[in-house]
């Protein structure tokens, strides 16, 4: 179509004998493997409470997700808050 | 592993000898910090490789389940009937069986004698069972016995194995006092697994990984030399409340602007205070209690695999009983509790995030969570020994070069492995590969223009 798309082809080259070669790596190697403990372990949860508050609104960003999510990384640390929880 | 003996002697410190580095954090790609991709899952459509590399990822996996008995040899300590020492387990069972007299019996499940598994949720404090406690740094790995047959001195290291025969009158000796040098755990599990199953697993896993292995690997490939090793684990119960606090962001518009040739898109979205709290307990959760098996740093060892083929079903667990270390070899436990501690906090907060994704689901924008807090009730702490076949293979190279493992799971069966890459094989692939793909995108350009 246009000059834009044609400079991302050129990308596709190096993009996917990395890709092939990282999977390659990690099918031999299985560095990203380890017990997945939240999902193997026999947990028992009483009900998730909480809140949700609206506190602000943004408009006309580009980003397609909220910036630092890491509602699936699990085992990414955050600050840690010393008191107990209420 | 570098031998420590060949190593040249440390230099003499110097007063201004700079601190130890702290060690450094296990994140980012790759490392076992990241949460595990799904079983089976691969990141490439495996329908576009070529056929050799898909028919390797394709073939099937080693299964996990259990197998039916096979017997072992050797055995140990007194048969409750007739008092002879020669007692082996029965492999495939939790069964001993005294070679004498043919009497067998089924060792207790700790789970049931101890009320392990019971009431988690009134957990109050530390509960540590006597195994499991602190271990004095002045007592010895090796033990000595006076033979009660001969008199004669058996001496039983510790540090890898539990058993020992007296040379002169062939009595049997098991470790079963709990002695605070951390080698005797309050239970065992036995093996299950028998060992030419394991060298079927672990020759069908590599068989699956031959194209870009190391040449040298292939070719010293001998499953057969696997060996039974019993792990020391702490068995952790919990009961604990955990609260996570951050940002959600909720999308409510989707819009595009700019012209044709040049068109941005565009979100409006509305931010929430997002505050989640869950009381949850914990059953069973394995913690390596060794320190060397729990560095689990992907760029120095490959310790990782042997986490990888956890869990195991720990509520068949026997009480111990150093019989069942029959013909296996172990490796002793060397971190206490407190030790373990942090590990276990990190743990439970992992899995608190696990426990409230499912409720910020609406947040399609994804959740940004900023602090987390953790209150831990109570905990019992059960010091354990599990069964894994570990075949290694070491690579030379820099910094000693690395250990491979290829662990098969004793109860279940669940292999997992690493196995050493050629490299320029792998490079070669991936170039050729980059180099097709690289063509097909200027010949799409020459054509298009």
């Amino acid at each position: 179509m246009s000059d834009d798309s044609g400079l991302w082809l050129l990308a596709a080259g190096p993009a996917g004998a990395t890709a092939l070669y990282w999977a390659l790596y990690r099918f031999y190697r299985n560095t990203d493997k380890s017990h997945s403990f939240e999902h193997e372990t026999e947990i028992d949860a009483k009900p998730v409470t909480g809140s949700d508050r609206r506190v602000d609104s943004i408009s006309g960003t580009q980003e397609k997700r909220i910036r630092g999510d890491n509602v699936y990384e699990y085992r990414k640390r955050v600050a840690r808050v010393k008191t107990g929880p209420e | 592993m570098s031998d420590p003996r060949n190593t040249p002697p440390p230099l003499p410190r110097s007063a201004s000898a700079p601190p130890p580095l702290p060690a450094a954090v296990l994140d980012g790609p790759g490392s076992p910090q990241d949460v595990p991709p799904l079983p089976g899952s691969f990141p490439l459509d495996t329908s576009k490789l070529p056929e050799a590399i898909r028919n390797e990822i394709e073939a099937p996996d080693p299964v996990a389940i259990d197998t039916s008995a096979a017997e072992l040899k050797d055995g140990l300590n007194r048969c409750p009937k007739c008092g002879a020492t020669d007692i082996r387990p029965k492999l495939g069972t939790d069964i001993l069986v005294c070679l004498y007299c043919r009497h067998e019996w089924h060792g207790a499940r700790v789970e049931e004698e101890f009320g392990l598994g019971e009431a988690i949720d009134q957990l109050r404090g530390t509960v540590i069972a006597s195994g499991a406690r602190d271990i004095d740094a002045d007592t010895s790995a090796l033990m000595t016995f006076k033979c009660t047959g001969c008199g004669a001195e058996v001496t039983v290291n510790t540090e890898s194995t539990m058993t020992a025969r007296c040379h002169w009158c062939r009595h049997v000796f098991g470790v079963n006092e709990q002695i605070a040098n951390g080698a005797v755990p309050d239970a065992v599990l036995p093996f299950h697994i028998k060992k030419e199953d394991a060298v079927a697993r672990i020759r069908q896993f590599v068989d699956k990984r031959r194209m870009f292995a190391l040449k040298a690997f292939k070719e010293q490939f001998t499953p057969e030399n696997v060996v039974g090793v019993y792990l020391p684990y702490m068995i952790v119960d919990g009961n604990v409340s955990a609260a996570v606090a951050g940002k959600g962001e909720i999308k409510t518009r989707e819009y595009t602007r700019g012209s044709e040739k040049n068109k941005q898109t565009y979100y409006d979205a509305d931010i929430y205070q997002v505050e989640r709290q869950v009381d949850f307990t914990v059953d069973d959760l394995p913690l390596e209690s060794s320190a060397e098996r729990g560095n689990l740093d992907t760029r120095a060892n490959t310790n990782n695999i042997i986490n990888t083929i956890l869990p195991f079903d720990t509520k068949n667990a026997v009480k111990w009983n150093a019989s069942y270390l029959a013909g296996f070899t172990s490796e002793k436990r060397n971190l206490d509790v407190e030790k373990l501690r942090p590990r276990l906090e990190d743990q439970l907060l992992s899995i608190a995030r696990a426990q409230v994704e499912g409720t910020v689901r609406r947040y399609d924008r994804g959740v940004r969570w900023e602090q987390e807090q953790l209150e831990v009730h109570g905990t019992r702490w059960v010091a354990m020994y599990l069964p894994v076949w570990l075949y290694s293979y070491h690579q030379p190279g820099k910094n000693g070069g690395m250990l491979h493992y290829i662990a098969v799971n004793g109860r279940t069966g669940e292999t997992m492995g690493s196995v050493p890459v050629q490299q320029w094989k792998m490079l070669l692939a991936a170039l050729t590969a980059g180099t097709i793909i690289e063509a097909l995108a200027i010949a799409f350009l020459v054509a298009s223009t």
